[in-house]
């Protein structure tokens, strides 16, 4: 399994097939925000999100989506507030923002986010 | 506020009571009531729609929109045999649609970065300085160019009151001191309201309610205490522009927008299409910037279609039912025109312009006070007279027309892009009804009851 700063300094690419997308890399999601949705219920019952975690990937998968790339322009990213696994997620320092970029052959680039990014936690 | 004339219900055949001229200056029948049913059940829709279902309404709100439209165009060619109505909605549409679409584009590979420290003050400068740019490049393009830095120089601090003051002063009442500033002030120019009598006749009632409002929000602004520590970077830009090419762009629309065989004679008319010259320059503009953009400033900016793409949709539904909406309404104010004060147009005008497109709401008022003194506003010269001799009904319906845009999302075309960049920034926006109840409400009513009591009264 790959931690975040190695996925992110290596410029390792996630996948995405429909309305599934696979990351290299096992977190606590606090909040995801696709289009105008913005998802903060990540339980079992929440019927926009679901978390499947798997040895050395994550799995989520966007109900509400039949296909992320007809919803997605290539401009456009799913915005992601995480905490990597086995980091203390009380500690505000260790709230990661990424956005998730789909590109081509099923390709999902990762980027930490910059200032340019409108991104509020 | 408005009457129901029983006429309209006793005597539907008779064409020389239950007729009317409209905006586009034919005699068209009236409309049975029951066809403004397809707009209220539209204008619902939009409301209750991103509430109570979403995804259906994501999915499903563009085949809503259309077929609810053609239901009113069914109408009116099928039953009415009035073709005239619908091409005339269908032309303001299309005039509509290429400056919001130009303007999106446009401003979607211009990137500003801000790095000062938001607060109240910084902000309440901000704002006004977004109101007064908004009448130079238009509502809709200051909203887009200034909604981004407005929520990075804020994103420590951020709250919805922040957007919601945003819409009020950049996305509408800024924009009310020139015919660039709103389109139903650039309709009125259209028809003979000259250039500068805008600035010259509101100016006074613009710096009151922008004051107003401003103070307000500083009110909201000063009891916010996160502080924006973060977002200022010692010894960087205050303020850096990128994509400044665009800015070509963005005279090259606010240029076209004069393009027009009604105000330069020389410009020619492609009548019977239902677009001129200047629709497609702007197009035109919209397709040569979105490919000369600058693809870091696109992805800095997220650009994505969807916003204008809502917009087209939504307002293709809306500018089809509400014709006859519009035409009921302008029968009633002539058959009561005698009643109607100064007050009746700009709080009639104001509340309709709240839940339709203010720019034919403004030309139906306008039609009705000028038929109030026996003149005609298919007629420059009439237009003319009118807005000297009679100046105060032009003023209560052009303040009304655009301050009450403010009043819900779907007032004015850039309402609804700036809730729509606000969410996908992450900003959880109130719903329709929260932006109504706990904002336009108790913050814009009373402002605009006070430009009524200085202004309107009588």
């Amino acid at each position: 399994m790959y931690t975040l700063d190695e996925v992110i300094k290596n410029k390792m690419n996630g996948l995405y097939y429909g309305n599934r997308i696979l990351l290299p890399f096992k977190a606590q999601l606090l909040k995801v925000i696709i289009e105008s949705d913005i998802i903060t219920d990540f339980s079992r019952s929440s019927k926009g999100i679901q978390l499947v975690e798997h040895e050395e990937f994550l799995d989520l998968y966007f109900h509400e989506y039949k296909g992320l790339s007809d919803s997605l322009s290539k401009f456009e990213a799913i915005k992601i507030v995480l905490v990597e696994e086995g980091k203390n997620i009380f500690d505000w320092n260790n709230h990661r923002k990424i956005a998730l970029y789909l590109a081509e052959k099923h390709k999902v680039t990762i980027e930490e986010t910059d200032a340019d990014i409108l991104f509020i936690e | 506020m408005f009457f129901v004339n029983r006429n309209i219900f006793a005597a539907e055949t008779k064409l020389s009571v239950d007729s009317l001229v409209t905006g586009g200056g034919h005699a068209s029948q009236l409309p049975h009531p029951v066809m403004v049913l397809p707009f209220l059940v539209l204008l619902l829709l939009i409301a209750t729609g991103p509430i109570f279902y979403k995804h259906f309404w994501e999915r499903n709100y563009h085949k809503i929109s259309i077929l609810l439209g053609l239901v009113t165009v069914s109408y009116y060619l099928g039953f009415l045999n009035d073709f005239k109505s619908v091409e005339h909605s269908v032309t303001e549409y299309i005039s509509f649609i290429a400056l919001l679409t130009s303007l999106f584009i446009a401003s979607g590979s211009i990137l500003i970065k801000v790095n000062f420290k938001a607060a109240p003050v910084s902000n309440v400068l901000f704002l006004l300085f977004g109101a007064v740019i908004s009448n130079l490049i238009g509502t809709t393009g200051a909203s887009m160019l200034l909604i981004r830095p407005f929520i990075k120089m804020n994103r420590e601090r951020m709250k919805p009151y922040l957007i919601i003051f945003f819409i009020f002063i950049i996305s509408n009442i800024g924009g009310a001191l020139t015919p660039i500033g709103d389109p139903p002030l650039f309709l009125g120019f259209l028809r003979g309201v000259p250039f500068f009598w805008v600035i010259e006749n509101v100016f006074p009632i613009w710096i009151i309610g922008i004051l107003l409002t401003l103070l307000i929000f500083f009110l909201f602004d000063i009891s916010n205490k996160k502080t924006a520590e973060a977002v200022t970077e010692k010894g960087k830009y205050l303020v850096e522009l990128k994509g400044s090419k665009n800015l070509i762009y963005f005279a090259i629309i606010i240029i076209s927008v004069f393009i027009d065989p009604k105000v330069m004679s020389w410009v020619p008319s492609l009548s019977p299409l239902p677009f001129g010259i200047r629709e497609i320059i702007m197009f035109s503009v919209a397709i040569a910037s979105f490919k000369t953009a600058d693809l870091e400033n696109l992805k800095a900016n997220e650009f994505d279609f969807e916003p204008i793409k809502e917009v087209a949709y939504l307002f293709i539904g809306i500018f089809l039912t509400m014709i006859p909406a519009l035409q009921l309404i302008a029968f009633e104010s002539r058959v009561y025109s005698q009643y109607l004060t100064q007050a009746t147009f700009y709080w009639s005008t104001g509340a309709l312009s709240s839940v339709l497109d203010n720019a034919p709401t403004y030309l139906n008022f306008l039609s009705a006070a000028m038929g109030k003194f026996g003149l005609d506003i298919n007629l420059a010269a009439n237009v003319k007279h009118f807005v000297v001799v009679d100046e105060v009904y032009l003023r209560a319906i052009s303040v009304g027309a655009v301050f009450f845009g403010a009043m819900t999302y779907i007032g004015n075309g850039p309402n609804f892009m700036v809730k729509s960049i606000s969410e996908q920034a992450g900003i959880e926006m109130p719903s329709f009804f929260t932006y109504i109840i706990k904002y336009s409400l108790p913050i814009l009513l009373p402002v605009f009851a006070i430009i009524w009591f200085l202004f309107f009264r009588g």
